[in-house]
């Protein structure tokens, strides 16, 4: 979160900058990949609908060329927090500012919508026009000009892997490659920003393995910021992960630190044939100093530790004259936090590597 | 090139390509074909007074009325309802820009129809005379009011994200600027209150003016302005689905 601080300084702020910066701040922060540079700072967002507060004054940062996973239940406001980025929607009076590649959203939407592509979780793509068409049509739309659109459009359809389908009616694509086609759609222009709701939903396993395999191409080239339910994908895609919850940001941190967690989180489950004495079991384990909690139901044993017990189970049960049934290792799983971040209403620390 | 008229190609092109429009194009043809010669058998080949009764009679106000809601409701209720609208917003086009593309491209389609029906014009001339003057003004006139009605449709469309219930919502504001005409009834001619019932029904300006090759200013200038009026609270409308 500190780090979000020492970007681009908020350019309504800084007039005389603004010319300069606009262009170039991009181009430096792409071109050196540097991690530290936020491409998004938003800071208080807050969003009505009605009576129903949507977001309720978040604020994070997205670094430069970051993969960024933002992750919550149905309904947490990843879809409202999309919405303002692309300035679909207004937000509240409030809110005290929203950046995108240096440029003040809440002051110059113009020129903010133009820095962010966006692959909407509705793809409502017009099945009665070839792939070439619609993504000249789209070029036109976000001002490339007429002479570059045909070559933009090569571009684009080259980056999703789908240069074949440039004379396809879109109606006859599978849902792969009407996907590949959204994508190529916020690539028009070269925004730096992208933004992709549920970018695999209703894909195959087959299509979901080689859209994440683009999305990768794509890592370093653009900041990315990928809203998913699939807990895997964004363990596999992302660098770092914000999770939200009832419109606040719950916890933001990047891979070094949710790898620590998930290395805590690690379980053991044990089963012994009941012969075992059971209390004696529980007393021996708990007193293990690797091992963080103990849970008993009968003659089955979870031991929360992310320590190697295999072995030392083993040897005890041996000199003990236990008879295992069971023992495995059950590391933990992206999945399990976020259940354990958004069980509660309790707000875990925002940042950091301390567990909540 | 303007982004409102890159818009207005993409949306003439979705138009011309799709089955729907090809479906309402026969349809329309077909009804106003058999309404043309029904019309020539009754007038007894006078020309003159055919284009008041083909282009003044039950049939035609029908198609009138109704064919602009069909033309208009999926434009922007559609579009909202599947996400395609905010896809488009997102791109910084601005509201206007929008409504006007879609007006123009339903209000193009909209008139190509009543095109479609000049070679019969052109056919009945080889066998007496038709006045090239009466079918300017009757044309003038399908073309300011049809707009104005395909203005109505693009407001429908964006107040309501149903197309089924933004045809009947344009229809219903159609059917009442066909309707006020009947308040006439209630006065007498000569009456002040007649005056204005004059200046805004559409029947009084297709049937006693325009296809009578009459051409009065006023008459465009009240299509014009509704036209307007229509497009600025479908922009006010669109414009206000961003403020969550």
């Amino acid at each position: 979160m500190e780090s979000g601080k020492q970007g681009i300084p908020p350019l309504r702020k800084n007039p005389v900058m603004l010319s300069g910066l606009n262009h170039f701040v991009p181009y430096l922060i792409r071109s050196s990949g540097s991690t530290f540079a936020p491409m998004i700072e938003i800071e208080d967002l807050s969003l009505t609908y009605g009576d129903r507060r949507a977001l309720d004054g978040i604020s994070f940062s997205v670094p430069a060329g970051a993969v960024t996973g933002f992750i919550g239940e149905n309904g947490a406001g990843k879809t409202s927090t999309f919405r303002v980025l692309t300035t679909w929607l207004l937000p509240d009076p409030e809110t005290q500012r929203v950046i995108v590649d240096g440029v003040d959203l809440l002051s110059d939407p113009q020129t903010a919508c133009t820095r962010v592509g966006v692959l909407p979780e509705q793809l409502a793509l017009p099945g009665e026009l070839r792939v070439a068409e619609f993504l000249r049509f789209r070029s036109g739309i976000k001002n490339v000009p007429s002479r570059q659109a045909r070559a933009e459009v090569s571009r684009v359809l080259e980056a999703v892997n789908a240069s074949d389908m440039e004379q396809r009616r879109i109606d006859t694509l599978s849902q792969g490659y009407r996907q590949r086609i959204g994508l190529a759609d916020a690539l028009l222009g070269d925004p730096p920003v992208l933004l992709l709701d549920e970018p695999t939903r209703g894909l195959d396993p087959r299509q979901i393995s080689q859209f994440r395999a683009l999305l990768d191409e794509l890592r370093g080239n653009h900041t990315l910021l990928l809203s998913s339910h699939v807990l895997g994908e964004v363990e596999q895609l992302c660098d770092r992960i914000c999770v939200i919850s009832k419109g606040k940001i719950q916890l933001e941190e990047d891979r070094e630190s949710w790898t620590h967690r998930l290395g805590k989180a690690g379980r053991w489950q044990l089963e012994l044939a009941p012969s075992a004495d059971a209390k004696k079991v529980t007393d021996w384990l708990n007193q293990l100093p690797e091992v963080q909690s103990v849970n008993r139901d009968r003659h089955h044993w979870s031991i929360q530790s992310d320590a190697a017990l295999g072995l030392r189970i083993g040897e005890k049960a041996l000199e003990e004259g236990w008879v295992i049934m069971e023992l495995r290792s059950e590391p933990a799983t992206l999945e399990s936090l976020f259940l354990e971040w958004t069980g509660s209403d309790s707000v875990a620390p925002v940042s950091g590597g301390e567990e909540s | 090139m303007n982004r409102t008229l890159i818009l207005l190609r993409r949306e003439l092109l979705s138009t011309f390509v799709s089955p729907v429009s090809w479906i309402i194009l026969v349809l329309f043809l077909l009804v106003m074909g058999a309404n043309m010669y029904i019309s020539i058998v009754a007038v007894g080949g006078d020309l003159r007074q055919l284009l008041s009764s083909a282009y003044g009679g039950l049939v035609f106000w029908f198609m009138f009325l109704v064919i602009p809601p069909l033309v208009t409701m999926r434009s922007l209720a559609e579009e909202h309802r599947q996400g395609a609208l905010e896809v488009l917003m997102v791109t910084g086009i601005s509201d206007a820009s929008v409504v006007i593309a879609k007006w123009a491209a339903s209000s193009i389609f909209y008139f190509t129809l009543w095109l479609c029906l000049l070679p019969l014009w052109g056919v009945l001339s080889l066998v007496g005379e038709v006045e090239p003057g009466l079918l300017f003004t009757t044309y003038s006139g399908i073309f300011f009011i049809g707009s104005a009605f395909c203005a109505n449709g693009i407001l429908a469309s964006a107040l309501t994200a149903h197309p089924l219930a933004a045809a009947g919502l344009s229809f219903t504001f159609n059917i009442a600027l066909f309707m006020v005409h009947f308040f006439s009834n209630l006065f007498r001619p000569g009456e002040i209150e007649l005056l204005w019932i004059e200046h805004v029904s559409a029947i009084h300006h297709m049937v006693d003016e325009l296809t009578r090759g009459i051409l009065d200013l006023r008459v465009p200038v009240f299509w014009f302005t509704l036209i307007l009026f229509s497009l600025f609270l479908a922009t006010r409308v669109l414009e206000r689905r961003r403020w969550a």
